[in-house]
């Protein structure tokens, strides 16, 4: 009897062993999510929280099927990334949030090493859209964008290096058209004006 | 006749059953090995008796099939496989239904991102529009 719990042991140990480092693989968040956009979320009426590091991304992409357009464009665009985090929060009523609050989320990102491509502020519609690249060696090492609407608030940050026309085929993605350079471009020195 | 006849009478008939008697019962010595023998016969015994007495009770039945070494071990490797596969089985979908919720996450980061980058546009566009209707209207 003792010799068949051993060898029960024997066998079950590695099939366990694997799951325990499995569990371990959990993501390990690091400032990739300012915490000032965290506090919001008590607030919220409803919450999108995603955050993926690059080994969850890794091995999320291998779920991604290579018949599908869409999920093929994804694993292209996720390939080399290092991270996707997003926080997206829905309230109730208009002024949820002060706007004090979304100028010290976008001040975390007006430091050396971030540049802000594209600033949108509408009084019509109060949409204010902030687009922030992070350059290392004059190439892109990652995106924020922080999207502010009157009921609404989004932070969405990509690290790894993302070529402008994955950024552009992240943005025509699902439907949605292209963002091309030339407006990226136009915006970027308008907002330097 | 007579002397048949004296060989018959009582008393010959009795010395010769004694001597008869006596001869059957001469002590003999033993032949070589004989108490080994014996004592060999007395310890395989009770191990007859009891094999027989346990033969009726699983002639016949299942259970007698699992008393082969041969056949004991192939059970419980075969147990052990099976328990191995399923436990194997079990964490492959576990893993494959924890992948696919990680890629329904991801594809939500993207169409989030994708759809606020379409707002920036539709904004920038805006402003480039308004940007050049100006000129116009000043013509």
């Amino acid at each position: 009897m003792k010799k068949v719990l051993l060898l029960l042991l024997v066998l079950i140990f590695p099939v366990m062993r694997a799951q325990g480092a499995q569990n371990q693989d959990a993501p390990t968040r690091d400032a990739a999510i300012p915490p000032d956009i965290e506090k919001l979320a008590a607030r919220a009426k409803e919450t999108v929280e995603v955050t993926m590091d690059g080994p969850m991304l890794r091995w999320a992409s291998k779920f991604l099927s290579a018949k599908d357009p869409d999920e093929q464009k994804a694993a292209a665009l996720v390939a080399n990334l290092k991270g996707i985090y997003v926080r997206s929060f829905e309230f109730d009523e208009d002024g949820a949030y002060s706007p004090t609050e979304v100028e010290t989320l976008r001040s975390q990102f007006r430091s050396p090493g971030w540049s802000r491509v594209v600033g949108v502020r509408s009084q019509q519609d109060g949409d204010n859209v902030d687009i922030f690249f992070k350059l290392e060696n004059d190439k892109m090492a990652g995106i924020v964008i922080i999207a502010a609407e009157p009921r609404e608030i989004t932070f969405v940050n990509i690290v790894g290096p993302l070529e402008v026309d994955q950024l552009a085929e992240l943005g025509g993605e699902f439907g949605i058209p292209k963002l091309d350079q030339k407006s990226l471009s136009k915006a970027h020195r308008g907002e330097q004006k | 006749m007579t002397h048949m006849n004296r060989n018959l009478t009582p008393d010959n008939d009795t010395n010769r059953m004694d001597e008869v008697l006596k001869r059957a019962l001469r002590r003999e010595q033993a032949p070589d090995g004989f108490a080994d023998r014996i004592l060999a016969r007395a310890s395989e015994a009770p191990l007859a008796a009891r094999s027989s007495a346990a033969e009726p009770i699983l002639a016949g039945s299942w259970q007698r099939f699992f008393t082969r070494p041969l056949v004991r071990w192939a059970t419980l490797t075969a147990l052990a496989t099976a328990m191995f596969l399923g436990v194997h089985l079990h964490s492959v979908r576990r893993e494959r239904a924890r992948g696919e919720a990680a890629k329904q996450r991801l594809m939500l980061a993207l169409r989030i991102a994708g759809s606020k980058l379409q707002l920036a546009k539709s904004r920038v566009n805006e402003i480039n529009a308004g940007q050049s209707e100006k000129p116009e209207d000043k013509e």
